[in-house]
């Protein structure tokens, strides 16, 4: 090969399939960004070349673009020269073309040239780089394919520019990943909501329907009662009319028969029980403002605005929502609240969590000498509300994890794994703190501590 | 008919629903009433109660549960459930092992409530004077005393997997139809002669549970077993109170309940053949909105099931 032969200095498409016939076919295109996209077809130079030789080949224009030649013998790459070398040692130096030109380039080449695979991505090649490149910069790498035969040369800026095209990539995936992430994690917040909704709507059209049913009956049958009522009114008015003297004797008389008929209809013992149902029907009615107004709590889930409120309150409201599930299993509730300062929450989130942990207490209990128990105290700047069952308990490697997104142990379909998740979330917002402590068999106990307001100023300024 | 009042019980843990209903009540019938499940079965074990109508979510027994125990204390006694709420599953239950008579929503219409309740008292009192052989859920038919006659069932789905399941169920006994439209069923059932009909609720253009619906009115003695992957429970209350569905079944079937719901449909519609009297507590309420116009060839095959299905004394 002579020196003076114009160096190829083609793009290699993909694989240099032309140079080393079937040696990296098996790779194939992957969408995947690798070396060889990166790789030139670059004329190696031979050993044997003769310096001065290899000085007229980087004098070539062809060769203009190339920091350094790959040498190459018996189609292995055995190093490489750069233009910066052959400057410093034999062009600059006095004599140094006299003293080194004839000599072959073997005697002056680098004999650790980067060499990366054809098939390497450009990630591990650009581990490779920074592992062995000399600083300054002044030397490009040597391609081979997977026997080590040599293929073409490729440029270290050129990796780095598709490196930062990668990563130009990877954080558009990441952006859009983020996004479809956030978006998904919103909507299993809101299908968590529902399905606790779901519960909850159940349980409360059983107890709004309970005395919604009586109510009306009762209602309706005072309606039906007060028309014999009216009936024996009329019936005593006409008698009086006909004593004042507005009636003939036999007319009188019939208005007398009349009025003995309705009084024998009307039953005076049902008009008491009537007073009875009455007192009832205006219980019921109480009831059912007072869910209702409970329910108002509930309903605006989403709202985050901030008020002062009682934690015995909210705890006395979610135990209201939560009532039928609790009366279901015949759970005897025990409240201990302690005083506690008012507190700044939003109150839906609070009774979101409340209702949560005094849900979980009631699925946790198995047996049929339920206990629930709920305390309030405070502690320092905090107020704190304990939620304490009798229940099958959470073993110790369960408890590590029931704050887990997805964590859950019931059956497929009966919980999202979300609940305490979101608990958590809700209370991190509220700056305050949950946990849990749990002995197998004997129950679980929930903490829940909420800054006081003095306290939530001094942390947020 | 005796002169005497007849019983009828209520259960509910609501103290204020059981005053409310005796009052309505008084004196239309003798009327009991508990708060405790247990005490419930005491009753109907130690006197004749002619309905029993109770509340679902209670502490101590679930509604369903009263019920089912009260189909093998007292047979005769029809039952009913009154409830604010019930879900799908405690209404399945009713079907299946209640073999409830309706399911009332509270809060209730006093009128309709009285109605449906006098409606289920008249029919307790004919079954409390049959001998209790007859009405006993699940007793050997003593009439038939050899091999049990062959019956003719039909399904209807659009799904073939059904029939292959029913024919290999219990096809060797007996005769299985199929239909994939309400229209070919019904011609298949003015035929005449069919016992039990398995029919899917679902169906691409077809009114399979209004199908069902009239067919009970038309033909009380066909037993209904319906099947779904629907979970509505409004559809399924309708076609208690509307439909007296025999049995539901969710799908994707199970074999076993299946084959033991077949069994019991066949057992009973024999029973039903042996005593007339029986179909009364398959009366079904009319339909709030009734079925769309029907065409004439379909009028055509309703006529004809409904002559079929009239009662024949000794048929």
């Amino acid at each position: 090969m002579r020196f003076a032969e114009v160096a190829v200095m083609t793009k290699i498409p993909s694989a240099a399939k032309d140079l080393s016939p079937g040696e990296t076919a098996g790779a194939g295109v992957r969408k995947e960004r690798r070396i060889d996209a990166l790789t030139h077809a670059v004329q190696p130079v031979a050993p044997d070349t003769p310096i001065l030789a290899v000085g007229e080949r980087f004098l070539h224009p062809a060769s203009d673009a190339w920091l350094s030649l790959p040498i190459v013998e018996h189609g292995k790459p055995v190093g490489s020269i750069s233009r910066h070398e052959l400057m410093q040692r034999v062009y600059i130096k006095p004599f140094g073309r006299e003293l080194h030109g004839k000599r072959p380039i073997a005697t002056m080449m680098h004999a650790q040239p980067l060499v990366l695979a054809s098939d390497a991505t450009i990630e591990s090649a650009s581990r490779t780089i920074a592992a062995g490149i000399r600083q300054p910069i002044m030397e490009d790498f040597i391609v081979v394919d997977a026997i080590g035969n040599y293929i073409g040369a490729g440029k270290v800026l050129d990796v780095l520019g598709a490196m930062e095209a990668r990563l130009a990539q990877h954080s558009a995936d990441l952006e859009t990943a983020y996004r479809t992430l956030k978006s998904s994690q919103t909507r299993l917040i809101q299908s968590e909501k529902m399905a606790s909704l779901g519960q909850m709507v159940a349980g409360i059209a059983h107890e709004i329907n309970t005395p919604l049913g009586y109510v009306r009956n009762n209602v309706e049958m005072t309606q039906a009662s007060l028309q014999g009522i009216g009936d024996l009114l009329l019936a005593h008015e006409r008698v009086v009319d006909g004593l004042l003297g507005g009636a003939d004797e036999a007319e009188f008389e019939a208005r007398i028969a009349h009025l003995q008929s309705q009084r024998a209809l009307f039953d005076a013992a049902a008009l008491e029980d009537l007073r009875a149902l009455l007192d009832d029907t205006v219980y019921g009615v109480g009831q059912i403002a007072e869910l209702v107004g409970n329910l108002k709590d509930f309903s605006r889930l989403d709202q985050e605005r901030s008020e002062r409120v009682d934690v015995r309150r909210l705890i006395d409201s979610a135990l209201k929502i939560g009532g039928n599930l609790l009366r279901k299993k015949n759970i005897e509730v025990v409240r201990h609240f302690g005083e506690v300062p008012e507190i700044e929450c939003s109150p839906a989130q609070i009774n979101q969590v409340l209702l949560n942990l005094i849900t979980n207490a009631a699925q946790a209990i198995e047996h049929a000498d339920g206990r629930i128990t709920l305390r309030t105290h405070t502690m320092g700047h905090y107020a704190l509300i304990a939620v304490e069952d009798n229940g099958k308990g959470i073993p110790q490697q369960n408890l590590e994890r029931i704050f887990e997104p997805f964590f859950t142990t019931k059956p497929i379909g009966q919980g999202t794994g979300l609940g305490l998740s979101i608990c958590y979330q809700i209370i991190e917002q509220h700056r305050g703190r949950i946990r849990a402590t749990s002995s197998p068999g004997m129950g679980t106990r929930f903490l829940v501590a909420l800054p006081t307001p003095g306290h939530r100023k001094e942390s947020t300024p | 008919m005796s002169a005497a009042l007849a019983t009828v019980l209520f259960v509910d843990d609501e103290e204020r629903i059981l005053r409310s209903l005796r009052m309505l009540f008084r004196g239309r019938y003798e009327v009991l009433m508990t708060t405790s499940g247990r005490e419930a079965i005491e009753i109907v074990q130690s006197r004749p109660v002619h309905a029993l109508i109770s509340d679902q979510r209670m502490p101590e027994m679930l509604g369903v549960d009263l019920l089912r125990q009260v189909r093998v204390a007292s047979p005769a006694t029809m039952r009913l459930l009154l409830t604010g709420y019930a879900d799908l599953q405690a209404i399945v239950a009713s079907v299946n092992d209640g073999e409830i008579f309706r399911f009332i929503e509270k809060p209730w219409q006093p009128q309709q409530l009285i109605d449906t309740v006098e409606q289920a008292v008249q029919i307790a009192r004919q079954e409390f004077a049959l001998p209790r052989e007859l009405a006993a859920p699940g007793a050997p038919i003593t009439l038939a005393a050899g091999a049990k006659p062959a019956a003719k069932l039909l399904v209807l789905d659009e799904d073939g997997d059904t029939l292959r399941t029913v024919r290999e169920v219990c096809g060797a006994q007996h005769e299985v139809l199929g239909a994939s439209t309400v229209e070919s069923a019904l011609e298949a059932l003015s035929s005449g002669g069919i016992a039990v009909v398995v029919a899917e609720l679902a169906h691409r253009h077809d009114d399979v549970g209004g199908a069902l619906k009239t067919l009970k009115r038309y033909s009380p003695g066909t037993l209904t077993i319906a099947l779904s992957q629907l979970r509505d429970s409004r559809t399924l209350i309708e076609l208690i109170n509307q439909g007296q569905v025999y049995r539901f079944l969710p799908k994707p079937l199970s074999r076993e309940l299946l084959r033991r719901s077949l069994q019991a449909a066949l057992d009973h519609h024999q029973k039903l053949q042996a005593a007339p009297i029986l179909l009364r507590r398959h009366a079904v309420e009319q339909p709030k909105f009734e079925p769309m116009s029907l065409s004439a060839r379909l009028m055509d095959y309703w006529r004809r099931i409904r002559d079929n299905g009239r009662v024949r004394p000794n048929a």
